[in-house]
């Protein structure tokens, strides 16, 4: 049983066609998945057993099982003309045995058409040909007017003048496209829909009675949306790569938040630790009243191990452990460094320490780089570099004393060996213009343990003032 | 002699009753971290993995040095490391020198927080997967680190063992105590100066002495003192080979204890 519905209020044209044809649509879901949009302004659904949820009860008074079927396929067709009212449009219904007949009656008769099986001659006989879809027949564009003035020229006007035609006359002289429209109107056509997929929405939103203030009953709340979000994720096969999560907050307030992953995940336990370390990061303002969360979906991650490849972290365990060091240490003290391609002293950024982007450098340099390997001095950096008391004689420094030391390292005494002055400067087309002469200095420690301490200090040119800059070690 | 086969005669009787109880086990083989440096590796092969190795040694000992050789070795042949740098001196000029790859390196800065890195480390251990993981406390106090309670370092021995992780410690003083499986003592034995630049100040800085390269006839002697000492002569340019050129480092294995006296040598350069 097939249900057809053909909006007579929808716009042809315009910018409002769009919307039209998709509130038909969502209208059509409404009651059966299986739906094929045929044009803007019509759709048909297979309602089969759809008139047992919908449809009137029929009781066991009823005069005749037939009768009852279809009081209970009119009922139906009602409510679809009642809901599409609340929607602000009128619908014209026909329901039929198959597709095409639904949609040719509910192309033409207003209001409710219910056509019994074996019956579509005799209701749709007394249309016009004019009616008849071309398309639904599969029939080409170029033969279409070619197909029409044929049948003009034989004198046919009616569904019932063409139907009654005989088939081997009908297919020698207009072949199959003939046939098929011959069936189109008898009403006996036999065609496969052509369904419309739903739209694959991964999100899940829940409003909720009472305003949450605390976050373990909200991670409850977060838990049951994400199980069903990876659940629908799982049963398409596919995994998210962003996760978004939006609270509605009781001040009229809304927070948004979103998580980018580095792999498509579709593990609810991790997707909750990481939404969690998000919400504890920054906490909402007031109490939460409504929870949306939206993936976005993406194909799953494929890895393919090998016997030689060293081992790696696992990207979901990876990711919880980054979240929670960036909880402790904080977001931006955590990740790979790059260095800026500056001569600035100790320019660099932190980016995010993601394994699966990295480079692939080629295995030959690499090989290279570990045969020829040669031991570099380490070199240890204070940040901000430390202010130093230095005596210099004739340009050079002599003695050293560091301000504010709270580190292992006492940096106060008499410079025993230097090298210097190195001078550096750039940058001086900004406001931040740096210049400093560098220098390697020796410096034995008399409080300190035996041993010279190696350090870089420099003197800054612009505020004529001395820093130690950090340790060779 | 007797003592021995009467020992082997009660393992024997014992045996039918415990099992081969007595039998020694055989030690699976140690997996390692090569350190990058040849003197080192020819002698330990490298920090074992699923273990801790306690670097420890005075400020400009060497001990960074040894740490970005093996983070250069470990990210060079694909391995993922992790560095908790407690006071937040890691130097990615000199890194990119001893060719760490960056890429594969996860660097935490704690900024002084002792608590914070080693519950840093933890998480890191916990986790799984990394090659190395290293623990830098170089820049923290000696009577800080004297303090540090030792159930952290066997929590730390029992989340690295049995694991691919090898876990180095950096501090400057030994620490770790019997929850180190390797631990090594570093000296440095000198800085080495470029010939040509280096000068020395005697009698309490009073007198200044410039002292030349003997094999070398190049004057060039672009020091600030000399061109004001002679002004009237013309110097080249400075080059950055007029600065420090690296040290001499010594390393000492304090355990296990082996009965090689000798300890490593090798010598450290900085361009």
């Amino acid at each position: 049983m097939f249900a057809s519905i053909y909006g007579r209020t929808i716009p042809k044209s315009g910018v409002q066609v769009d919307n039209g044809a998709s509130l038909l649509i969502d209208l059509a879901f409404t009651f059966s998945p299986l739906v094929e949009q045929t044009a803007i302004d019509t759709v048909v659904l297979d309602v089969a057993g759809q008139d047992l949820l919908f449809g009137s009860s029929a009781s066991s008074s009823s005069v005749a099982v037939g009768n009852a079927e279809i009081d209970s396929v009119r009922a139906l067709a009602g409510e679809i003309i009642r809901r599409a009212a609340q929607s602000g449009f009128k619908v014209n219904v026909a329901v039929a045995a198959n597709p095409d007949a639904a949609i040719n009656a509910a192309r033409s008769f207003q209001g409710v058409t219910v056509i019994r099986a074996g019956k579509e001659s005799l209701q749709l006989g007394d249309l016009s040909l004019k009616l008849l879809d071309y398309s639904l027949a599969g029939i080409e564009k170029e033969r279409v007017e070619e197909i029409s003035e044929t049948l003009e020229l034989w004198g046919l006007r009616t569904f019932n003048d063409f139907a009654e035609l005989p088939l081997a006359g009908v297919a020698q002289r207009l072949g199959q496209a003939g046939v098929r429209l011959q069936k189109l109107a008898q009403g006996k056509s036999d065609r496969q829909m052509v369904l419309v997929q739903p739209p694959l929405g991964f999100e899940q939103s829940l409003e909720l009675e009472h305003p949450l203030e605390e976050l373990e009953p909200l991670s409850f709340i977060l838990s049951r949306l994400l199980n069903q979000l990876c659940a629908n994720l799982h049963s398409h096969a596919l995994a998210t790569n962003e996760l978004r999560l939006c609270l509605k907050l009781e001040d009229k307030t809304e927070q948004e938040r979103a998580i980018t992953l580095p792999v498509p995940m579709h593990n609810p336990k991790t997707l909750l630790r990481l939404l969690l370390f998000e919400i504890e990061s920054q906490p909402p303002q007031a109490a939460v009243v409504s929870v949306t969360i939206s993936a976005e979906p993406v194909k799953p991650r494929v890895a393919q191990t090998g016997l030689f490849i060293p081992l790696a972290p696992e990207p979901e365990k990876l990711e919880v452990t980054l979240a929670r060091l960036a909880k402790l240490v904080g977001a931006d003290k955590v990740g790979s460094p790059e260095i800026l391609d500056t001569h600035r002293p100790d320019a660099f950024r932190m980016k995010r320490f993601n394994l699966s982007s990295r480079q692939n450098k080629s295995r030959r340099n690499r090989q290279s780089a570990i045969d020829n390997r040669q031991c570099v001095m380490g070199f240890r950096i204070f940040r901000p570099p430390r202010g130093a008391d230095v005596q210099t004689m004739l340009g050079r420094p002599t003695r050293i004393s560091v301000r504010n030391v709270s580190s292992s390292c006492l940096l106060r005494g008499k410079i025993i060996c230097a090298s210097g002055p190195w001078r550096t400067s750039g940058d001086w087309w900004r406001s931040d213009v740096w210049a400093r002469d560098e220098w390697d200095i020796a410096v034995t420690d008399s409080t300190s343990k035996p041993g010279d301490v190696l350090c870089r200090i420099y003197r800054d040119v612009q505020s004529d003032r001395w820093f130690v800059e950090g340790i060779y070690d | 002699m007797k003592s021995a086969v009467a020992k082997k005669e009660i393992e024997l009787a014992l045996t039918d009753r415990f099992g081969a109880i007595f039998q020694r086990h055989q030690k699976p083989p140690v997996e390692i971290v090569p350190t990058g440096i040849d003197e080192i590796d020819a002698r330990l092969n490298g920090f074992p993995r699923g273990a801790i190795t306690e670097i420890h040694g005075t400020t400009s000992s060497g001990r960074t040095t040894l740490l970005l050789s093996a983070l250069a070795v470990a990210t060079l042949q694909d391995e993922t490391c992790a560095l908790v740098d407690t006071s937040d001196t890691f130097d990615l000029s000199s890194a990119a020198n001893a060719r760490v790859d960056c890429d594969r390196l996860l660097w935490v800065r704690c900024s002084g927080n002792l608590e914070r890195a080693f519950k840093a480390t933890d998480l890191l251990l916990q986790s799984g997967g990394f090659g190395l993981v290293a623990l830098n406390l170089a820049d923290v106090a000696a009577k800080h680190t004297r303090r540090i309670i030792t159930s952290w370092w066997f929590r730390f021995r029992r989340a690295v063992e049995n694991t691919p992780t090898a876990l180095l410690v950096l501090t400057p003083i030994s620490c770790t105590r019997s929850c180190a499986a390797l631990v090594l003592e570093i000296k440095n034995e000198g800085p080495v100066w470029p010939s040509t630049m280096s000068f020395v100040l005697e009698n309490n800085g009073a007198k200044l002495t410039i002292e030349e390269s003997k094999g070398d006839s190049t004057p060039h002697l672009s020091l600030v003192t000399e061109a004001a000492q002679s002004p009237e002569r013309s110097f080249p340019p400075l080059t950055h080979a007029n600065l420090l050129q690296g040290s001499r480092v010594r390393i000492n294995q304090e355990r296990p204890i082996t009965w090689i006296v000798d300890p490593a040598r090798f010598r450290t350069r900085l361009h």
